[in-house]
C-alpha cells in the first residue's frame, strides 16, 4: 500500500470521525466483525497512523511529525494556567458539604496519613460559600464565582493524584511528567511534535508570575533533552523588556539606529551566504542565517502581539482592564491580582491568534513569605483570596473571549496546580499539602464541558475510587490526543530510552471528550 | 498480504469441550482454533524463552493457562473477552513494541489473532503446556560487554602508505578501502591552527599565532604546536568543561529554593588540574569515587569527591522532610539514583538507571545490579567536606575521621546489649522518659511565639516593640525564649546572641529612650527556655519597650530573632503586656505557630504549667535509669561503653585541635541534625538498601548488599570485604571494580568520548549508551585499539589527544566530494573532518578573547554574572541586573557560577549544558533566541565597544587596514577583496563598534572548519 494513498490530509479528515476508531486500541475495542476485516483495517491503520496529515497552515515550521498527525485533531493549541504552591481544591472547585458539617471536629482519616507539615488538625470547612452555576450546576466557591458564565465550558477532574507533597517534585511532575529535573515540559513536547504555526513568534510562550519564578525556576518549561528551540520563551507583558534580547540591551540601545541595524543584517547575510556556499554540505550554516531572519521578524511581530492598546473597550472591560489605577495598595489585593493575571490572559489570546502553539501562565512565585503563592499553610482565606479572585476573573474572561471569537473550539484551556490541600487544618486557618487528591480542569477544544469527572471522596482526601485515580499522565495523554497525537508515539531517544511525555503510563480520558 | 489464519476443517473436538460457560458455540470454536493454529505456536516461538515455568521474567509464565491467568508481577495481563483491557496486546503493539524482547515484532495478523482469541473466550486447554521453541531466534550478544581485544594494526596497500601518519589512519583507511571512500586532503594551515586551538584550548588563536605557525617550516611544526597547546593551562580548562557536562556539575542545588553551594568550586579546580597534570585516568576516577580511602594523604582526592555531589539535590526532600517519611525516602532514593547514574552510568556508558523499576528491558542489567550499586552509596549524602592542603594534616584528619566513625558504629551495638540486659524495666523507664519529654514539649500549645524574617547576615539588627499608648508604671520586664526543634535547635530557639532592652515614655521610642538592659558587647550563652528578668527603674512611666537583637541566632545557614513571650509586670505585679500594641521590624506571620501577637498570649515554654514539674520528673527518671543499668548490666559492658564513649571524646578533641580546614561540597558521610541528619551520628553506617518493585519505596523487597553488574564476569559482582559497615570500603571496592583492567566498558567509554570531542561524533554514537538501544561502533577495531593502547600506556589522556590530533584522519579538510556525501551524509566513514559549531562557552570565551577583555586568572571561587535577590528563602538569580561590562565577570566560562533553576540565559540560548542532566553531547539547536542573544545581549554589545576601541586605537591609520586587522583578530584569516570593501564602507558609515558586533556575529566566528 503506498503511503500517499492513505495520507489523512486536512481536507479528508472529515472522513474520520473519532468514534470510528483510529488508534489500534480503539480498533480492537470497536470492531466486532470477523478477523479478516479487523486485520485488514488494522494493517491499513499501521501505515495511516504514520501519515495522518492535518496541518495545512502555509506558514510556520512543521514539527517532528512533519505536519502529519496520528489522527485528526480536535484542537491545535493550548493555554495552561498553573497555580504555583498548590491551590486548594476544597476551597475553590470541589465542594465538600461533609467538611461543612464536621468543621472543627477532630479529623480522622481512617488510616495513618503522612502530611508534609504534620497538618492533621481538625476538619476545616471550605473557607468560602459554594454555589451552583450554569445548566450543568457546577459548584464554584465564592472566590472563583467569576467562572459562573463559563461553568458549562469547564470539565473538572476531581480525582487527580500526585506522587509527593514536595513542591519542586510535584511541580515538575505536572509540567514535565517526571519528578526530577531534566525532562522536557509538555509545551516543549507539543512544540517538538507539532511545530510552529507562525514564522515570526515563538511556538511556546511562558508568562511567569511577575514576582518571581516558582519552584524549579525555568526548568518547568525547559526543553530538557529536546533541542533548545523547544524551550518556552519567557515573556513579561507590560514590562519594559518583555522578551530577553528582543532589542539591544537597554544600556547600549541608543547607539544603534534602524539604519545601522538594517545595513548590518544585510551585510552579515551576504558574508554568511558566501561562506555557506563554499560549504554546501552543512545545513547548519543556512539554518543559522534563517535564525537571524526569524529574529528580525520577531522584533517586529512580538511588540505588536503584546500591545493591548488596540483592544476594544468591551474586551478590556471583560478582563477588568478598563480602569487601571496609577498605583495599587502595597498589600496584596484582588484588583491588582486581577489586572496582572488578566493582562497575561488577554496577551495569551493575542498570541494564540497569531499562531503561538502553547502558552503557559503562572500564578504564584516561590513558596516564601509573605505568601504570594497558593501555599496556604497559615490562612487559606487570607492567602488564597486575592490570588483566586484575580485568577478567576482573568481565566473566565479568557474563556469567554476565546468563545466569542470562535477560538475556543480548537484551543484547550488547562488549569493545573502542584497538588491539593488537606481537608484538615494545621491547627489554624491553613491547610497542609495533599498530594493524594486534587483538582485540575480543562475547557475548550474537544472537551465536553459542564462535567465533573472522577469524584473525590466525601472529604476530598483521596479519590472516591482509590483504584482509579487520574494522574498527570492521563491529562497529558488526553491533551496530546486532542491535538492529534498518540502519546505513545511521540518519542525522543535519549540515553538509550525512547522517552515520552507520559513515561510508560497514561490513558486518554475518553469520558471527557466531546 | 494476509495469511489464512484459520483452517475451518481442522477444528478438534477437544477444544470444544473447553468452552467458557457464557460463550456461544461459534466463539468457542473460533477461540480453540485460534489457540491451536496461531496463539500457541506464536507464544512458543516468541515468548516462552523468557516466560516459561522455570524462568518467568517479570513474574509471568506463558507455559500454561493458569500462568497466563495469574499475570505478571505488575498484575493481570489480560481479561477474557476484553482485548482492549488486555495488557498482553498492548505490549505487542506499536512501531517498536515492548515485546517480544528477543525476537522480531509479531506480525500484525498474529496480534489480531491473539486479540480475537481473547475476545472469543481465550480457550486454552489445561492439558496443554507450551514449551520454548525459539531456536533459530538469534539473541545478539551485546558488543560492548565483550572483552576489549588487542588489535593488530591493519596492513595497507602501497597506495595508502603516503597518506597515513599513525595507526589510527590504518584503521580508517582500511574502512575507506572496504567501502570505496578516499580521504579528503589535509586542511590548510590556517584551518589546522584554528581547529587545534579550539579543540585543545577552547580559545581562538591570535593572529600572530596563526602567522607563526604558517611561517614555520619545521617538519614537526604541527606536532610541536600540539605539544605546546596540550601544555597550556587552557587545555585543562577546555577539557574540564567537557567533563563537567558529563557529570552535570552545578553550583546550586536545583529544585525548590535552589540554594547556592559556595564550596562546589574546589571540585571544578580539581578537574582542571587533573587534566593539566595528565593524571592517569584510572587514578582520576578512583579519586572521584573513593579518594579519601585510597589516597588518604591527598587533599586532591577529597576535592575529587565533588563528583558524587555534582548533580542536583532536593533541599526540601532532605532538609525539611526526615528519612522516616515517604517523601524523605523518595528524595534519598532519587539522590542515590543520581550517584549511580553519575558514576557507573557515565563512566561505563550504560543506562543502568533503567534497571531501577525492573530488570533492564533491553540490556542484560539486573534490578539487583542497580540496587547493589545504590548500596555502595548508602551512607553517603551531599554536604561540605573538610580538606587540608597539607598532606600531613589531610592524612591525620582522614585517619581520625575514619577512627571516629568506627567508634561511633560500636556505640549502638553496646547500647543494644544494655537494652537487652535492662529488659522490660529499662524499656518502661525509657518509655516514661519519652512521654515526659513529650509533655514538656509544646504539643498542646502550638503558639510558639514571634519569629523574625530570615537574615543571611548575623549582624542584621532586628527588633520587637510594645506600645502602651500611655505611660504605665512598671517594675519588671520578663523575656521568655522560644523553643522549636527545627534543625534540632530546641530550647532557646532564635534567642539573640546579643541584645538590648530600651524603654521610653515619649510619643516615639526615641523620645527619652533609656536602655534598661544592654548585652551587646559580647556573645551570651543561650539561656535555653529560662525567662530573663529585667528590672526597670521605679517611678518612671513607660510607654514603649523595645527589644533589639544586635547579633542574631543561627538557624540553618542563616539567622533569626525569636522570642516566645514578653511579660510586663506593673507596680501591682499584674501582667499588662496584653494591653500593648505589638510591632516589629519584620515578622514571619505564620499562625498559629509564629505570629507577633503570640508575644503577649501568656504562652511560653517556661510558663507552661507542667513545665517545671516535668523537668524535675525527667531528671529523676534519668537518675533511676542510670541506677537500673548499673544493677542489671554487667560492669564489663558498662565499662566498655564508657570506654568507647571516652575514646570518641578523645578523637573528637583531636579533631578539634586540627587547624581550620577548607571545604568542598562533596559526597560524604554527613554529620547533620534535624531532618537532614545523615549517617554521621551512626558512624556512617550504611542505610539498608532494598530492591524496590517499580522503584516504589513503600514496598521494599529483599535487602541488597554493595556490588556491581553481574553480567560482567571480570570480577565478582557482590563486593567481598571484611567490614561491610565501613562505607568507605564499599566505595573503594566500586572504584577498583570500575577501573579494573578488564572492564571493557570503562576503557571503551572514555576513548570514545575523547574521540567525539575531536570529531564531533563518537565511534559509538550516542556516547552515553553502549546498550542494545544505543549505537554500535562504526570502527570496532579502532575503538578497541584506542582502548587497549590508552589503558596499557598508563591512561594518559594527553597521549590519546596527541595520537588523535596528529593523525591524517584528523587533519583532513571538512568539506569533501559531493559523491561521498550522497552515500554517507553523516560522514560515518570519516572521509573528511567534521565542521564544528562552537559550544556556548567557546563562543563566550572567544568574544572575550578577541575583544581583549578576557581575564585569564585561573581557579578559585566562581564569578557571578547575576545579582541575587531575596537570598533568605528562594534566592532569585537576576542576570539582567548584572553589569555586562563588569571585568570581574570577564573570566573564562568554566569559572562561571552555575545556577540550576535559572540557567544563564545567554549561554543557554547557545545550548550550553543543562546542569540538571548529564550531557554526553551538546544539542545544536537553531533558534531566534540564539540569534537575538548574540546580536543584542549586553555582553556582546559591551565587548563590541571594547573591540571597536581597539580597532580605533591600533597604529594603522586607514580604515581598510583597521578592518583587515579586526577581521584577522576575529576569524584568523585575511578578508577577501569583496569582504574588505563591504566591511570598510560599513565601518566608515557606522563606526568600529558596529563593525565589531557584526564580525562577532558572523557564522564563521561560531564555526570551525
Amino acid at each position: 500500500m503506498s503511503k500517499n494513498q492513505s495520507r489523512w490530509h486536512c481536507s479528508e479528515s472529515r472522513l474520520y470521525d473519532n468514534s470510528n476508531g483510529i488508534s489500534r486500541r480503539d480498533l480492537l475495542r470497536n470492531t466486532g466483525g470477523g478477523l479478516g476485516a479487523i486485520a485488514l483495517a488494522m494493517m491499513a491503520t499501521e501505515s495511516e497512523t504514520r501519515s495522518a496529515s492535518v496541518e495545512s497552515n502555509p506558514t510556520g515550521t512543521p514539527g517532528i511529525l512533519k505536519g502529519v498527525l496520528h489522527h485528526p485533531p480536535k484542537a491545535s493549541r493550548v493555554i495552561e494556567l498553573f497555580m504555583a504552591g498548590a491551590a486548594s481544591h476544597l476551597d475553590l472547585f470541589d465542594y465538600k458539604p461533609e467538611l461543612q458539617r464536621r468543621n472543627g471536629q477532630e479529623s480522622n482519616f481512617g488510616e495513618s496519613v503522612e502530611a508534609f507539615q504534620n497538618g492533621l488538625g481538625p476538619w476545616l470547612a471550605p473557607v468560602w460559600k459554594f454555589g451552583q452555576y450554569g445548566q450543568s450546576g457546577q459548584y464554584l466557591s465564592e472566590a472563583v464565582s467569576a467562572f459562573a458564565p463559563v461553568a458549562d465550558e469547564i470539565t473538572f477532574v476531581h480525582n487527580m493524584v500526585g506522587k509527593t507533597g514536595i513542591h519542586s517534585q510535584a511541580t515538575l511532575l505536572q509540567t514535565t511528567g517526571f519528578s526530577l529535573p531534566g525532562f522536557p515540559s509538555a509545551g516543549s513536547w507539543i512544540s517538538y511534535g507539532l511545530g510552529s504555526m507562525n514564522d515570526n513568534l515563538p511556538t511556546f510562550v511562558v508568562m511567569p508570575d511577575h514576582r518571581g519564578l516558582a519552584s524549579n525556576g525555568t526548568k518547568n518549561w525547559d526543553s530538557g533533552f529536546l533541542p533548545g528551540q523547544y524551550s518556552g520563551t519567557v515573556t513579561y507583558p507590560g514590562q519594559p523588556n518583555p522578551i530577553a534580547n528582543l532589542q539591544a540591551d537597554e544600556r547600549y540601545r541608543g547607539r544603534f539606529s534602524s539604519d545601522s541595524e538594517a545595513d548590518a543584517l544585510r551585510l552579515m547575510a551576504h558574508i554568511n551566504r558566501t561562506h555557506a556556499s563554499q560549504r554546501p554540505e552543512d545545513s547548519r550554516l543556512d539554518a543559522r542565517i534563517r535564525g537571524y531572519e526569524l529574529a528580525a521578524r520577531m522584533q517586529l511581530a512580538a511588540p505588536e502581539a503584546l500591545d493591548l492598546s488596540k483592544e476594544a473597550q468591551h474586551t478590556l472591560k471583560l478582563y477588568g482592564l478598563d480602569h487601571i489605577p496609577s498605583t495599587y495598595p502595597s498589600e496584596i489585593n484582588a484588583l491588582e491580582e486581577t489586572q496582572v493575571f488578566s493582562r497575561k490572559c488577554l496577551t495569551a489570546r493575542r498570541l494564540i491568534e497569531r499562531g503561538v502553539r502553547f502558552v503557559q501562565i503562572w500564578s504564584g512565585n516561590d513558596n516564601g513569605f509573605p505568601r504570594r503563592n497558593w501555599d496556604s499553610h497559615e490562612d487559606v482565606k487570607r492567602d488564597h483570596g486575592p490570588l483566586a479572585r484575580g485568577m478567576a476573573h482573568g481565566a473566565s474572561a479568557l474563556i469567554q473571549d476565546l468563545k466569542q471569537r470562535g477560538l475556543l473550539d480548537d484551543t484547550i484551556v488547562l488549569w493545573s496546580t502542584e497538588f491539593g490541600r488537606m481537608p484538615s487544618s494545621q491547627g489554624g486557618l491553613g491547610r497542609d499539602h495533599n498530594p493524594y487528591c486534587f483538582t485540575t480542569w480543562m475547557a475548550g477544544g474537544g472537551i465536553k464541558g459542564g462535567l465533573k469527572y472522577g469524584p473525590s471522596d466525601d472529604f476530598g482526601y483521596k479519590p472516591a475510587d482509590r483504584d482509579k485515580p487520574t494522574m498527570i499522565y492521563d491529562v497529558h495523554a488526553t491533551l496530546l490526543h486532542l491535538l492529534g497525537i498518540d502519546h505513545k508515539k511521540l518519542t525522543y531517544r535519549n540515553n538509550g530510552i525512547d522517552r515520552r511525555l507520559t513515561d510508560v503510563h497514561g490513558h486518554v480520558i475518553r469520558e471527557i471528550l466531546a | 498480504m494476509m495469511k489464512p489464519a484459520l483452517n475451518s476443517t481442522m477444528i478438534g473436538c477437544l477444544f470444544i469441550l473447553q468452552g467458557i460457560a457464557s460463550g456461544d458455540d461459534s466463539n468457542i470454536k473460533q477461540s480453540s482454533q485460534l489457540f491451536r493454529d496461531v496463539v500457541a505456536p506464536s507464544f512458543e516461538k516468541a515468548c516462552l524463552s523468557c516466560h516459561n515455568e522455570s524462568k518467568s521474567r517479570g513474574g509471568l509464565s506463558l507455559a500454561t493457562k493458569s500462568g497466563l491467568l495469574k499475570g505478571s508481577e505488575n498484575g493481570p495481563v489480560f481479561e477474557i473477552g476484553k482485548p482492549d483491557e488486555s495488557r498482553i496486546l498492548e505490549v505487542l503493539l506499536g512501531d517498536k513494541p515492548e515485546m517480544p524482547k528477543k525476537a522480531k515484532p509479531l506480525d500484525p495478523t498474529i496480534i489480531m489473532s491473539v486479540s480475537e482469541w481473547i475476545r472469543t473466550g481465550a480457550v486454552w486447554p489445561d492439558s496443554i503446556k507450551l514449551a520454548d521453541k525459539s531456536e533459530g531466534v538469534e539473541i545478539k550478544p551485546l558488543w560492548s560487554l565483550q572483552p576489549v581485544q588487542n588489535q593488530k594494526i591493519p596492513e595497507l596497500p602501497q597506495s595508502h602508505q603516503n597518506w597515513r601518519i599513525n595507526a589510527i589512519d590504518n584503521f580508517i583507511a582500511k574502512d575507506h578501502i572496504s567501502f570505496g571512500f578516499k580521504p579528503t586532503p589535509e586542511a590548510d594551515r590556517r584551518t589546522l591552527v584554528r581547529r587545534l586551538y579550539f579543540d585543545l584550548t577552547g580559545l581562538p588563536p591570535m593572529p600572530e599565532d596563526v602567522e607563526n605557525f604558517q611561517g614555520n617550516t619545521h617538519p614537526k611544526a604541527y606536532e610541536k604546536l600540539v605539544d605546546h597547546l596540550l601544555a597550556t593551562p587552557a587545555y585543562g580548562e577546555r577539557w574540564a568543561r567537557h567533563w563537567l557536562d558529563i557529570v552535570h556539575y552545578g553550583e546550586t542545588h536545583g529544585y525548590d529554593k535552589d540554594k547556592p553551594r559556595p564550596n562546589a568550586w574546589p571540585y571544578r579546580d580539581y578537574v582542571i588540574s587533573a587534566f593539566n597534570q595528565d593524571k592517569p585516568y584510572a587514578k582520576f576516577i578512583q579519586e572521584q569515587i573513593a579518594g579519601d580511602v585510597l589516597f588518604p594523604e591527598s587533599s586532591d582526592a577529597v576535592k575529587a569527591l565533588g563528583l558524587l555531589a555534582a548533580g542536583p539535590w532536593d533541599f526540601i526532600g532532605h532538609a525539611e522532610v526526615p528519612e522516616s517519611k515517604i517523601d524523605g525516602k523518595i528524595a534519598r532514593h532519587l539522590d542515590r539514583d543520581d550517584m549511580v547514574g553519575t558514576t557507573v552510568g557515565s563512566l561505563m556508558s550504560l543506562t543502568i538507571q533503567c534497571a531501577q523499576c525492573h530488570d533492564h528491558k533491553f540490556d542484560p542489567l539486573l534490578q539487583t545490579d542497580y540496587y547493589r550499586l545504590q548500596a555502595v552509596f548508602a551512607a553517603v549524602d551531599r554536604a561540605d567536606k573538610p580538606y587540608y592542603d597539607s598532606p600531613q594534616q589531610q592524612l591525620r584528619y582522614n585517619h581520625l575521621q575514619h577512627q571516629k566513625l568506627a567508634v561511633q558504629r560500636r556505640l549502638p551495638i553496646l547500647e543494644q546489649v544494655i537494652r537487652v540486659a535492662g529488659g522490660p524495666k529499662l524499656a518502661q523507664i525509657e518509655e516514661r522518659i519519652a512521654l515526659t519529654k513529650q509533655s514538656v514539649s509544646q504539643k498542646d500549645h502550638p503558639q510558639y511565639g514571634y519569629h523574625s524574617q530570615i537574615a543571611s547576615d548575623q549582624k542584621e539588627v532586628k527588633w520587637v516593640q510594645l506600645d502602651f499608648d500611655n505611660p504605665e508604671k512598671i517594675q519588671k520586664i520578663v523575656i521568655s525564649p522560644s523553643s522549636d526543634n527545627f534543625n534540632n535547635i530546641g530550647p532557646g530557639f532564635g534567642f539573640p546572641l546579643r541584645y538590648r532592652v530600651e524603654i521610653s515614655d515619649g510619643k516615639g521610642i526615641d523620645d527619652n529612650k533609656i536602655a534598661v538592659a544592654d548585652f551587646t558587647s559580647k556573645d551570651l550563652i543561650n539561656p535555653g527556655i529560662k525567662p530573663q528578668v529585667i528590672e526597670t527603674p521605679s517611678g518612671k512611666g513607660v510607654r514603649h519597650i523595645r527589644v533589639t537583637a544586635t547579633k542574631l541566632a543561627p538557624r540553618q545557614n542563616d539567622f533569626i530573632f525569636s522570642l516566645s513571650e514578653i511579660t510586663v509586670l506593673d507596680d501591682k505585679g499584674q501582667n499588662i503586656s496584653k494591653k500593648a500594641k505589638l510591632t516589629a521590624l519584620d515578622s514571619i506571620e505564620s499562625p498559629v505557630r509564629w505570629q507577633i501577637k503570640n508575644l503577649s498570649d501568656g504562652i511560653a515554654p517556661a510558663l507552661l504549667s507542667d513545665y517545671e514539674t516535668n523537668t524535675l520528673k525527667l531528671s529523676e527518671l534519668e537518675k533511676s535509669k542510670t541506677e537500673l543499668i548499673r544493677q542489671s548490666v554487667s560492669s564489663k559492658v558498662i565499662e566498655e561503653r564508657n570506654q568507647v564513649a571516652n575514646e570518641l571524646q578523645f578523637i573528637e578533641s583531636q579533631l578539634k585541635s586540627l587547624p581550620k580546614s577548607e571545604m568542598v561540597y562533596a559526597g560524604t558521610v554527613h554529620h547533620g541534625s534535624g531532618a537532614f541528619a545523615g549517617t554521621g551520628s551512626n558512624g556512617g553506617m550504611p542505610r539498608s538498601i532494598f530492591k524496590l518493585p517499580r522503584g516504589d519505596v513503600k514496598n521494599p523487597m529483599e535487602k541488597v548488599g554493595p556490588g556491581a553488574i553481574k553480567v560482567l564476569k571480570f570480577a565478582p559482582s557482590e563486593f567481598q570485604f571484611e567490614d561491610t559497615d565501613d562505607e568507605s570500603k564499599r566505595r573503594a571496592a566500586l572504584a577498583d571494580w570500575l577501573t579494573h583492567r578488564d572492564n571493557p566498558l570503562f576503557w571503551r567509554s572514555i576513548v570514545n568520548r575523547v574521540w567525539q570531542y575531536h570529531f564531533g561524533r563518537g565511534i559509538v554514537d550516542p556516547p552515553g549508551d553502549f546498550g542494545h538501544m544505543g549505537g554500535t561502533p562504526s570502527h570496532p577495531e579502532l575503538l578497541d585499539y584506542l582502548a587497549t593502547t590508552f589503558r596499557d600506556t598508563g591512561g594518559s589522556l594527553k597521549a590519546l589527544h596527541r595520537q588523535i590530533v596528529t593523525s591524517a584522519t584528523y587533519r583532513q579538510q571538512s568539506t569533501g566530494p559531493e559523491e561521498f556525501a550522497q552515500r554517507d551524509s553523516n560522514n560515518i566513514h570519516l572521509w573528511r573532518q567534521n565542521r564544528r559549531k562552537l559550544e556556548a562557552e567557546a563562543v563566550r570565551d572567544s568574544l572575550l578573547a578577541v575583544s581583549g577583555q578576557l581575564d585569564y586568572k585561573m581557579g578559585g571561587p566562581s564569578f557571578k554574572d547575576f545579582v541575587v535577590q531575596q537570598p533568605e528563602h528562594s534566592p532569585h538569580y537576576e542576570y539582567h541586573l548584572a553589569n555586562p561590562d563588569d571585568p570581574a565577570a570577564h573570566r573564562r566560562s568554566i569559572y562561571r557560577f552555575i545556577v540550576r533553576s535559572q540557567p544563564q540565559p545567554f549561554l543557554t540560548a547557545m545550548d550550553c549544558a543543562d546542569p540538571s542532566i548529564r550531557v554526553d553531547k551538546r544539542n545544536e539547536s537553531v533558534s531566534a533566541a540564539a540569534a537575538l542573544a548574540q546580536w543584542n545581549h549586553g555582553l556582546v554589545l559591551a565587548l563590541s565597544e571594547h573591540l571597536g576601541r581597539r580597532i580605533q586605537s591600533i597604529s594603522v591609520k586607514d580604515t581598510a587596514s583597521k578592518v583587515r586587522w579586526a577581521f584577522q583578530q576575529c576569524l584568523s584569516r585575511q578578508p577577501s577583496t569583496d569582504e574588505l570593501q563591504l566591511l570598510t564602507s560599513y565601518a566608515e558609515k557606522h563606526g568600529f563598534d558596529k563593525l565589531a558586533r557584526l564580525l562577532l556575529n558572523l557564522n564563521e566566528f561560531s564555526f570551525v572548519d
